[in-house]
């Protein structure tokens, strides 16, 4: 049999399958398709399958739907496709790979941002003076550990 | 309809019988089967047998599709369909007989029972806990795997809430999640009034038992506990006010007799069979 096929695609140089999210949807509602492409494609264009959908949206049941075609996912990771960081991020909160890093990273920032802001809140105004003259209010000197 | 539904049955069938064992009936319970009527050989069922007969023994089902019986005139009544003009075959003698054995084969295909399954056990299970994840989310994140191939009650759905906790969904996500990827017709994503309490005795009240129960067995598993309890209310109407003659050709008469049967209710059907001469 004559393979015409791969002639007449378009041939990249040095280009890989990404597993990453397409846009679509309507003005003011978003809606991503997971699909596995060339990287090297417009990010909406020509794919080569569709492995999943995200809504980013919540629903009437506060529910954010992601579908993950678990199997065909699995073959093109295993057919050398790089996967980006939102579907990495993705697949980590569905437990499928590990949490990913920049996910703790964020939640433990997010922490220490809500501490310092309660602390802040709830400042007394009864200054502190240390031995060199730096002045600072009480709360914050004893919830250093919280804060670091 | 239920052409559609007849296959996804016979495996759940499978696995419903796979635990609980296909038991065969005693000794006793083949001996009553021979004589007297079914009236008769039913009380004896019910004295003489020492393990319990499952609903999907083929002894039973034998029982049950006799007694409710096979009237074509009203299996293969006009339902609701396109309006087309009636056409006229000529036939003769024996292409008849030819025709109204291909009917019964098929109304025979149309009173196949749906199962009867006990409710189902709620999942309950945690597959990881990362409270360093809380409070980053205000939204629950619901996971499917959408892969063609799996049956749908091995499938993974997963939850993460925004406490950070991994857990598997519950039987209603579940079913709501696989209406979603995998729509099947005639069930709607949020089930329809009619099955509310106040609305069933509306219903019963006009006699359309059988509808609701073809929407019941469209909208919901067979054993989800909402499926369960319609069932349990609409039989528990007819036979409150002895109406057992509109289930009497269907499909749903043996699940009501099952029922009858095992919560040894059945002095009003027995006397409206014997009415019968059944």
């Amino acid at each position: 049999m004559v393979h015409l096929a791969h002639l007449l695609m378009k041939n990249y140089h040095g280009g890989h399958v990404a597993i990453r999210m397409a846009l679509g949807g309507c003005a003011n509602r978003p809606f991503f398709r997971i699909v596995a492409a060339y990287n090297k494609r417009a990010r909406d264009s020509k794919y080569l399958e569709q492995v999943g959908c995200y809504d980013p949206l919540p629903n009437s049941h506060n529910e954010k739907l992601v579908g993950l075609n678990i199997e065909r996912i699995k073959h093109w990771i295993g057919c050398g496709a790089h996967v980006t960081k939102p579907v990495e991020k993705l697949l980590g909160l569905s437990g499928f790979f590990p949490l990913h890093p920049m996910t703790i990273t964020n939640a433990e920032r997010l922490r220490k941002r809500r501490a310092l802001k309660a602390i802040a809140a709830s400042e007394e105004e009864t200054p502190v003076t240390c031995w060199c003259g730096f002045t600072e209010s009480k709360a914050r000197r004893d919830n250093y550990d919280n804060l670091v | 309809m239920a052409a559609l539904g007849v296959p996804r049955w016979r495996c759940l069938w499978r696995r419903a019988a796979a635990p609980l064992g296909l038991r065969r009936p005693g000794r006793a319970l083949l001996g009553s089967r021979g004589y007297g009527q079914d009236a008769g050989s039913e009380a004896d069922k019910e004295k003489s047998d020492v393990t319990k007969p499952c609903f999907t023994d083929e002894l039973v089902q034998r029982l049950l599709s006799k007694m409710t019986g096979l009237d074509l005139q009203k299996i293969f009544r006009p339902i609701k369909q396109e309006l087309k003009p009636p056409t006229y075959k000529l036939m003769t003698e024996k292409q008849l007989a030819e025709a109204t054995r291909k009917a019964i084969k098929e109304a025979k295909e149309l009173l196949k029972m749906p199962p009867v399954l006990s409710e189902r056990e709620p999942i309950d299970d945690v597959l990881a806990e990362d409270r360093i994840l809380e409070g980053t989310e205000t939204v629950k994140y619901v996971f499917t795997d959408i892969t063609y191939s799996t049956p749908h009650r091995e499938r993974f759905i997963v939850v993460r809430e925004p406490s950070g906790v991994l857990r598997k969904a519950t039987w209603e996500e579940r079913d709501r999640m696989i209406q979603v990827y995998f729509p099947r017709e005639g069930r709607k994503l949020v089930p329809p009034p009619i099955f509310k309490d106040e609305n069933l005795m509306t219903v019963f009240r006009e006699d359309r038992h059988e509808d609701v129960l073809n929407l019941c067995i469209a909208q919901f598993e067979p054993d989800s506990a909402n499926y369960i309890r319609v069932h349990h209310q609409t039989y528990e109407d007819i036979d409150k006010h002895a109406k057992y003659d509109l289930l009497r050709s269907t499909r749903h008469f043996g699940g009501m007799v099952w029922y009858l049967v095992n919560r040894k209710k059945t002095d009003g059907l027995l006397i409206n069979m014997i009415q019968r001469n059944l």
